[in-house]
């Protein structure tokens, strides 16, 4: 046969099998381009789609005084999750839906309606598929007990252990331990690697918050194999996250306690602190609350509650409640007259009042007290006495007395709430009511009155200078590194000053502050009158130091609305004093 | 080229377990099973075309088998049931599958008796073709009509039929893909106003979703959760396949269902397999393929007569047209378009179609070897 003229080409054969081959050459050519040399990069784009980094997070560390009790503990409790990916449907509301309607069924069951509204359902839905949503929280036994009967039939739900924070002692040290919330873990700098964060406990407030770092521990990682529609088909445990530590504080409950009795009742605050090392010891507001209203989650009904308490509970007033030092600034007029190189002996005359232009201050006696040396107008407390030093030695010297011993500035204390105070001056008053300094300012400054503020935080730390001549940093955490500096004023005049302290509690206005502590105890009696003429009220003060001669406990507290400073703040003092002091 | 068949059903059944254990539908886990009943259901029919004589086969039975097709084309359209959008099922088989043998052995038959080299047997070629491929384009079903027609073309070519009509058509062809393509890309290329889009689009010949098919082949970083979103898909699950794979079963953009799970067992059933056996597992299919397609080109050279070669020529295209544009499409070198891959998709019909197209060829190797030779 002919190839050429036969009906079918044989070359066009030969030439289909070099296409076939050919066609198969150009596609292998380019799996390999695919899958060889680009597989890197699609393999890195299937685990950007497909692979979840979750942080989990660490068990919370306790807190716990100076004697090992635990002021802010765990404790184990049961939640209900629910794990979506058993409720996959055709469409998202459907998942919603059937997710939403088994909460409501098991909220039946167990006695108590989720805290989730189909919101928080659609948005964990939308966002956070992958991982379990907590539908119920701290589970009572019965409920769990109910759940546990009809668990069978809510398929993706399980109870998982959880941790809550507890107050073992409720309402002690309650603003300076703060309290705690719930959130997505806080993403340290570089944290973005994370696309789930693990709800966990975050501090809101006190040394939860200010320590929240320190107590949280280390966050784990977590890898979720997410499908195409965001459901968790497997997960692994990268690293595990590790507990915090303990944060063991320099407070001591006792001294705690027995702060807050004193206070019970009243508004005000107490502060106790070692003045060799700058320990504080004792950090009382008045009113406080129950820390244990806040877990797991503080009530509207409650937080509304006091929110709206005119006493404001949730003001921490030892260290974020500032207020004229009244007459427990006077110690500071008197050092920084005995700097200037005013003698310590009569100095002045009172007559019961102090005059300036036409401005006119009483003294406590109307008649007045008569010639006044430094140590016997700090005992009573002798306004005229002060008025006049202050005048004499000028509003610098008197400013940069105050300021050498901490006040117009924060304190440094390991705390949220610190606030500075003020000291104020010329420029000060001018940038802020746009006036001038007049010397009546300084009048009133000399006396602790006026625009001068401190925190009691700031008064102990007063206190306990004068009696050790240092000024320390008070710290909370235990086995900080104590700061002090010495205060710019010599030994001898100093001891003029203390003498008075203690003559202050001998016999003098403030005689209550040592009655019954078993150490000789120096102090400074204060009444700070504010508002307005026809409604005068009185914030009454004392600070103290103890043992006089070689102190080992500042204390400053204050009352607001009480009486005066010798009746109604320095027993409170003595009450604290005895329980450091007086062997029980 | 009998075990090449035999290793390329084993390799689809295995792929099928895969793509379908990955489904929630519980049905589809068992489809592996179904795809092997069907095999030896095929291999049956195999066997049986294998034995006969192809010779008197297709005298006997081509003309009524065309005129059978045809009328199952027209049934389907009136009766078939409606998938996904389209009419191509006809109680438990899709027509246009059938078709495509019997054109192709009506083309053997009518062109492989003697020399038809005149214009008049070129319209009457292109009738034959044309006929079924129209009704099939109404199903619609561009992919089964995009196979047929090169195959069919190239019988014609290879039964010198008119040569310069045939080379006319395919150069008019290739001119219109090209201008279709060109016209895709002006009008939907970044920054075109929308009145313009619209303006060219309405000279395009091609439904809205064929234009976006093209659109993803164009551009195809664009929109990657919409149209684009199967393609980044498929070339994930081949892509992040490797050199070696992720090992039989354990493919993981086919179980956590990033592949459409509506296309992972049919026309994208080469990504489920890429994915779990990597490059290595890609070349041994090419191969596959090679060791089938090669003997089915070489029956045609050695075939002692006409229609003994355009058969072998036909049978060997079309399979050939379906391999290399299934795994063209799923890495992104064609536009998308649905087509199932030989022995290895889940399409019963298919699947039995090309095991008797084999058959044939079979048939044509024992009964129709060149005496010359």
């Amino acid at each position: 046969m002919n190839r050429d003229e036969s009906i079918v080409s044989d070359l066009s054969c030969w030439a289909t099998m070099a296409v076939f081959i050919a066609g198969l050459v150009v596609l292998a050519v380019h799996l390999k381009e695919v899958q060889v040399d680009a597989a890197s990069g699609y393999n890195y784009k299937k685990v950007r789609q497909s692979v979840r980094r979750v942080q989990t997070a660490g068990m919370r560390g306790r807190i716990i005084d100076r004697r090992g009790r635990v002021l802010a503990d765990n404790r184990r409790c049961v939640s209900i999750v629910c794990d979506a990916s058993a409720y996959q449907k055709k469409s998202w509301n459907e998942t919603v839906d059937a997710i939403a309607a088994a909460i409501g069924e098991i909220g039946e069951t167990i006695g108590r309606p989720s805290h989730l509204t189909e919101r928080a359902i659609r948005r964990h839905v939308n966002q956070s598929l992958a991982i379990p949503l907590v539908a119920w929280r701290d589970l009572a036994e019965t409920e769990l007990a109910r759940f546990m009967e009809h668990e069978h039939l809510f398929a993706g739900f399980s109870v998982v252990e959880t941790e809550e924070r507890i107050y073992p002692f409720g309402s002690l040290a309650s603003h300076l331990i703060g309290y705690v919330g719930r959130d997505r873990g806080a993403g340290d700098a570089g944290d973005e690697k994370f696309n789930f964060r693990e709800f966990e406990l975050y501090g809101r407030s006190g040394l939860e918050l200010y320590y929240n770092g320190y107590l949280r521990g280390v966050p784990g990682e977590k890898k979720l194999l997410v499908d195409a529609r965001g459901f968790t088909e497997r997960e692994w445990v990268v690293s595990e996250a590790r507990r915090g530590p303990d944060l063991v504080l320099t407070l001591d409950a006792d001294i705690q306690r027995v702060a807050e009795e004193q206070l019970k009742g009243m508004r005000g605050a107490c502060v106790v602190m070692d003045p060799r090392d700058g320990s504080v010891l004792a950090f009382a507001s008045s009113p406080g609350y129950d820390l244990n209203d806040f877990v797991p989650t503080l009530s509207h009904d409650v937080y509304d509650r006091y929110l709206n308490d005119p006493d404001k509970p949730l003001l921490n007033r030892a260290s974020g409640g500032t207020y004229a030092p009244g007459s427990t600034f006077k110690p500071i007029t008197a050092l920084a007259g005995l700097s200037m190189g005013y003698p310590k002996d009569e100095l002045y005359d009172c007559s019961g009042s102090f005059e300036l232009g036409d401005m006119t201050l009483h003294c406590a006696r109307r008649w007045g007290h008569g010639p006044m040396s430094v140590c016997s107008a700090l005992k009573v407390s002798c306004n005229t006495f002060f008025c006049n030093l202050g005048c004499d030695i000028g509003t610098n010297a008197l400013m940069s007395a105050a300021r050498s011993f901490g006040l117009g500035s924060k304190t440094g204390i390991d705390f949220t709430d610190d606030r500075a105070g003020i000291v104020p001056d010329d420029e000060w008053k001018r940038k802020t009511y746009g006036e001038r300094w007049y010397p009546g300012d300084l009048a009133q400054m000399s006396i602790g009155q006026g625009m001068l503020l401190a925190s009691p935080l700031q008064m102990a730390m007063v206190a306990g200078a004068l009696g050790t001549g240092h000024v320390v940093t008070p710290h909370l955490k235990s086995g900080e590194p104590s700061q002090k500096r010495p205060l710019p004023f010599s030994k001898e005049h100093l001891d003029v000053v203390r003498q008075g302290l203690r003559m202050v509690v001998a016999g003098g206005s403030g005689e209550r502050g040592g009655a019954g502590v078993a150490v000789e105890v120096a102090g400074k009696t204060g009444t700070a009158e504010f508002g307005p003429v026809s409604r005068r009220r009185k914030n009454t003060w004392f600070i103290a130091y103890a043992p006089a001669e070689k102190p080992m406990a500042a204390v400053a507290l204050i009352v607001e609305d009480g009486e005066s400073g010798g009746g109604t703040a320095a027993p409170r003092v003595a009450e604290v004093l005895k329980r450091i002091f007086n062997a029980r | 080229m009998f075990a090449a068949m035999l290793a390329l059903v084993a390799v689809g059944t295995v792929a099928i377990w895969s793509a379908g254990n990955a489904r929630t539908e519980a049905v589809f886990h068992g489809m592996w099973k179904a795809n092997l009943t069907t095999a030896i259901s095929g291999l049956a029919v195999y066997f049986a075309l294998a034995i006969a004589d192809y010779r008197k086969l297709l005298s006997w039975t081509a003309v009524a088998a065309y005129l059978v097709a045809l009328l199952l084309l027209v049934a389907v359209l009136v009766l078939g049931s409606e998938v996904y959008g389209g009419r191509r099922w006809l109680w438990f088989f899709q027509p246009s599958e059938i078709a495509k043998l019997c054109v192709i052995c009506m083309i053997a038959k009518v062109f492989g008796d003697e020399e038809r080299r005149t214009f008049r047997w070129f319209v009457a070629g292109c009738a034959i073709v044309a006929v079924p491929v129209l009704l099939i384009l109404m199903e619609p079903d561009l992919g089964t009509a995009l196979t047929l027609i090169p195959a069919t073309l190239l019988m014609l070519f290879v039964a010198r039929v008119w040569r310069r009509g045939l080379v006319t058509l395919l150069a008019v062809g290739g001119v219109a893909v090209f201008a279709v393509l060109g016209a895709v890309y002006e009008a939907e290329k970044p920054g075109v106003p929308e009145s313009r889009r619209e303006r060219i689009l309405k000279w395009v010949p091609l439904k809205n979703h064929q234009v976006s098919r093209v659109k993803v082949f164009l551009f195809p970083d664009e929109d990657l959760t919409g149209a684009g979103y199967t393609l980044r898909q498929a070339k994930i699950s081949i892509g992040s396949g490797g050199f070696s794979g992720k090992g039989i079963g354990k493919g993981e953009s086919n179980h956590l269902k990033y592949l459409p799970q509506s296309i992972s067992m049919n026309d994208f059933i080469f990504c489920v397999y890429a994915e779990e056996t990597g490059f290595v597992g890609s070349l041994l299919l090419l191969a596959l393929f090679g060791a089938l397609l090669v003997p089915g080109a070489w029956t045609a050279v050695v075939a002692s007569d006409g229609s003994g070669r355009l058969l072998a020529i036909g049978v060997s295209t079309l399979v050939f047209a379906h391999v290399w544009i299934n795994i063209a499409m799923s890495i992104g070198l064609v536009p998308i378009t649905g087509l199932p891959l030989p022995f290895i998709s889940s399409g019963r019909t298919f699947l039995v179609v090309v095991m008797a197209g084999f058959g044939l060829i079979q048939s044509v190797s024992i009964h129709g070897r060149s005496n010359t030779k």
